[in-house]
């Protein structure tokens, strides 16, 4: 990122430039946010990508005024978050990695109650609650304590509890961690619902998909920084390239010598994966699918299997750490990664 | 108007989640009747000796037992804050404009509430068991303590906020708890004890808790006892609020 932004237009939902923090953890200064500048245009669904432990959540809770930053500037919804907290408050919504439902007390309470607080009539409250209901399909669970809800149905709650009072933007912790994949599909329609109703949407995540499929634009964050800034697509043409996977008829012996072949007539590097395929980098897919088929016909070798692999917005933090994301804390580094890329992309 | 609204909304909320517990409400009316049938017999003996004028055991020994019920009807209140703090509740009512004060008010009017139902309950049985009523103090005495569950409810909440760990939380209010009651004459008048444990008590604010409602409690308003009461509660229960307030306010990392 460049180290002068430009000026963040006024109308900006979340302009932030420069913001540092850091904690003194067990005799330790831990910078968690060192130097990052954003701007989130209203409308978007913008998303913070990367590891656990990369400042992502410490960056939230200082737009929405639960930290004060060490240095920089933040400001939401066209109010300083230092300086004017109060009318910040106002205007955001928040649903942090916890939630906050208050399980003691019924969906309707925890929903009046936060609707009240927000300044709304008993009446507006109330219409407004049920409005919610319906939208995040909680008709029956209004009167139920919260304690007996699942967890699919809390966060449906809590993300109806953060956007209760019509804010302009609205911050999601992590918001699907945890969700099973329908209710994460589901959650994912309703934010694009509320996008489409003209709310900004700022929301962290560790999932490549999340990012991919749901963000309109993602700051891939890593120790602190911003280390990429676009839209998915952007991204992933930037940092990194597609992939050409063919699998040939011929023995495990002349894979090699059939890989480097291709390799010199796609000028693409090669490889020979474990399941008798080989596996090309390439910038520009279809001349080279159309070489590697050139290849393959000169030599009269069949063709078992073909594909075009999309790059995926891991392959853009491998470039900028040198890690993959899956690896660099996330909690699904321990999973099994065997053509991650590829399967992200298809999840 | 907005505070007002917003302190309503925050004390509702904390009274249903008490009347949903009817554990606290049950332990609340029995801790205190169990001090007035099983300690105030061991007293019947002492009626007539020092610090107990004849036939007053129980005129002595009531008012202290209102601090009790007061003291822990407040001290309670750090207990559910760090539960609101781990699972996100406070986080997310921190992100809303509610007020900070009516935020702890909400819950310090709770307190007062566990504490006047239960300590009304208690006087009523304990006139049964012959403590004389005087109409004239008893409005006073409850307006005191109230203030005394205020400053102990805001100190409880304010401590939570800080420590976060029920551990470290218990380990304060269980290791305040003995010496401020035993030095404020709770159970038995210091006016017993020697010199130096009666100089330490003077130190302790809850003694001027417990010698104005004594006084109160005999009908006896206007005394200096009274006015040092109101003084040192009202005063304890100003700090503790603002101390609260602070707590809130700071940030949660």
């Amino acid at each position: 990122m460049s180290s002068t932004p430009p000026p963040a237009p006024a109308s900006a939902a979340v302009a932030i430039s420069g913001l540092r923090k850091s904690f003194r953890v067990a005799g330790q200064t831990i910078e968690a946010v060192s130097g990052i500048d954003l701007t989130v245009a209203p409308g978007e669904i913008f998303g913070l990508l990367g590891p656990n432990g990369a400042g992502k959540t410490t960056t939230l809770r200082i737009l929405t005024t639960l930290l004060p930053a060490d240095g920089g500037s933040a400001h939401v919804a066209g109010a300083d978050v230092l300086a004017e907290p109060a009318v910040v408050r106002r205007r955001i919504g928040y649903v942090s990695q916890l939630g906050g439902a208050d399980k003691a007390a019924t969906g309707r309470e925890n929903l009046l109650l936060t609707g009240r607080l927000y300044g709304l009539s008993a009446a507006d409250a109330t219409r407004r609650c049920d409005q919610l209901a319906q939208v995040f399909d909680l008709g029956q669970l209004l009167t139920r304590s919260v304690r007996t809800f699942s967890g699919g149905q809390r966060r449906r709650l809590e993300v109806a509890l953060g956007i209760m009072h019509r804010p302009r933007v609205l911050f999601l912790d992590e918001p699907t961690t945890g969700l099973d994949p329908q209710n994460r599909a589901n959650l994912w329609d309703q934010l694009r619902g509320l996008r489409a109703a003209g709310t900004t949407i700022c929301l962290t995540t560790h999932y490549l998909d999340e990012a991919d499929q749901l963000c309109d634009r993602v700051a891939i964050v890593d120790r602190g920084r911003v280390v990429a800034l676009g839209t998915p697509d952007q991204l992933k043409r930037r940092y990194s390239a597609d992939t050409i996977t063919v699998t040939p008829d011929v023995t495990a012996s002349a894979l090699p010598a059939l890989a480097r072949e291709l390799a010199d007539a796609t000028s693409a590097e090669a490889s020979v994966t474990g399941n008798g395929a080989i596996r090309l980098t390439v910038t520009d897919p279809t001349p080279a699918m159309a070489a590697v088929f050139g290849v393959l016909a000169g030599r009269r070798v069949n063709v078992l299997a073909a594909s075009v692999g999309q790059p995926s917005l891991d392959d853009v933090f491998l470039r900028e750490t040198g890690r993959s994301l899956r690896d660099a804390g996330g909690p699904d580094s321990g999973r099994a990664t065997g053509g991650a890329a590829a399967q992200e992309v298809a999840a | 108007m907005t505070f007002a609204v917003q302190t309503g909304l925050f004390f509702r909320r904390k009274l249903l989640e008490t009347l949903r517990q009817p554990v606290w409400i049950i332990t609340g009316l029995t801790t205190p009747a169990l001090y007035l049938a099983l300690f105030a017999p061991l007293l019947r003996s002492l009626d007539g000796g020092p610090a107990f004028p004849p036939g007053q055991v129980l005129d002595v020994f009531v008012p202290g037992v209102l601090v009790l019920v007061a003291f822990g009807a407040g001290m309670g209140a750090g207990w559910p804050v760090i539960w609101e703090l781990d699972s996100g509740v406070l986080e997310r009512l921190r992100v809303t404009p509610a007020s900070r004060l009516a935020l702890l008010l909400g819950t310090v009017l709770r307190d007062i509430v566990m504490f006047a139902v239960p300590g009304a309950v208690v006087t009523a049985i304990a006139v049964g068991f012959g403590f004389h009523l005087h109409w004239a103090g008893l409005p006073l005495l409850f307006l005191l303590l109230a203030l005394l569950t205020a400053a102990c409810s805001a100190t409880s909440s304010a401590l939570g906020l800080i420590l976060k760990q029920i551990g470290g939380l218990a380990a304060v209010v269980t290791g305040v708890q003995l010496p401020l009651t035993l030095l404020a004459g709770i159970l038995l008048p210091l006016s017993l004890g020697p010199v130096w444990l009666r100089v330490l008590g003077h130190l302790n604010p809850m003694f001027y808790a417990v010698q104005a409602a004594r006084s109160l409690a005999a009908g006896s308003v206007a005394t200096g006892a009274v006015a040092l009461g109101f003084l040192v509660m009202g005063a304890l229960a100003a700090l503790a609020l603002w101390w609260g307030t602070r707590a809130y306010q700071q940030a949660m990392a």
